[in-house]
């Protein structure tokens, strides 16, 4: 609770700080996705085809993985600077749950499918693009979280 | 301000401002390019900076991404001028969106000078056993020039 409000505080006190919160915030996520993206685009066979899927997500996750910390504690810090908004908030919830779902099925799902040596065509591509719609809806939630706030 | 009136106030542009739905949805298709594109500008970069997907060729990084990068940043921008003509009397005095459409339009003249010399000139940089400083250089201002266009929209939110 201690920390909470003083994380809180420091955001609400300061413009810059919640400006730079945010500019963090969608900057992680605009690399997290970015490169989740990348593979996805690799797996429906639409771009980087001269190299696998897996090859390129050994090449991004690290970033992924580091983004999304970036995106997960900023957005820990947005939220406890204003909970009672988002406690009361339609959408929030719902955002979190697609998040909660994007998150689990990109490190289990797409890491095993986009990691298959011979992937049956149809399975990569269905897999590319749930994990495109999951994302794309995590940034809907959040603008609209934003938009009823 | 007068102008900025008349523009926010062209039918289909004044409607969309008032939509509950219409102006939060095309906001987030405009961030969502710039997560989806976002990333391709991002790995062309680090490839010409020789960071990283090394086994790819930059020719095929830069050839394979292309046409998603323009279609991604006609959506982009498309959506950015949407946004910004519905609700023009409140961008206009905004130095934070004029900076952003003076960045935008040194991303413009990026292109104009690096793209017959560096994007078009791929399978020569392959060729050379270092990179040259001329895509060095076209990665390092794009890197610049794209975080500054992406750090003043977010400030934009914060003038009044």
């Amino acid at each position: 609770m201690l920390l909470q409000s003083a994380i809180g505080d420091a955001l609400n006190n300061s413009e810059w700080a919640f400006a730079l919160a945010e500019c963090v915030h969608i900057g992680g996520f605009a690399v997290g996705v970015g490169s989740i993206a990348l593979v996805d685009f690799r797996m429906l066979n639409l771009g980087l085809r001269h190299e696998t899927a897996g090859r390129i997500l050994s090449y991004t996750e690290l970033w992924t993985l580091f983004a999304l910390l970036f995106v997960v504690f900023s957005g820990v810090a947005l939220f406890l600077s204003q909970t009672d908004v988002y406690r009361v908030n339609p959408i929030f919830p719902i955002k979190m749950y697609v998040l909660a779902a994007a998150l689990i099925y990109n490190f289990t799902i797409h890491r095993k499918v986009a990691k298959m040596e011979n992937p049956p065509p149809l399975l990569s591509k269905l897999v590319a693009t749930v994990s495109l719609l999951l994302w794309v809806s995590v940034v809907f939630g959040g603008i609209f979280t934003g938009f009823l706030v | 301000m007068t102008i900025a009136h008349s523009i926010q106030s062209i039918g289909f542009l004044a409607e969309f401002s008032e939509s509950v739905l219409a102006y939060p949805i095309v906001l987030s298709i405009h961030l969502a390019c710039i997560a989806l594109f976002g990333g391709m500008i991002l790995v062309t970069d680090l490839r010409l900076l020789g960071l990283t997907f090394k086994s790819l060729t930059i020719t095929d990084v830069v050839t394979s991404l292309r046409p998603w990068k323009r279609a991604g940043g006609t959506i982009m921008i498309a959506m950015g001028l949407l946004l910004a003509a519905s609700e023009a009397e409140k961008y206009a005095p905004n130095p934070f969106f004029w900076t952003k459409m003076i960045i935008l339009s040194l991303i413009g003249l990026h292109a104009l000078i690096f793209r017959p010399i560096v994007y078009s000139k791929t399978e020569e940089l392959d060729r050379s056993p270092v990179i040259p400083t001329k895509a060095k250089v076209a990665a390092i201002l794009s890197l610049g020039l794209w975080t500054t266009m992406f750090v003043m929209g977010r400030l934009i939110a914060y003038w009044d």
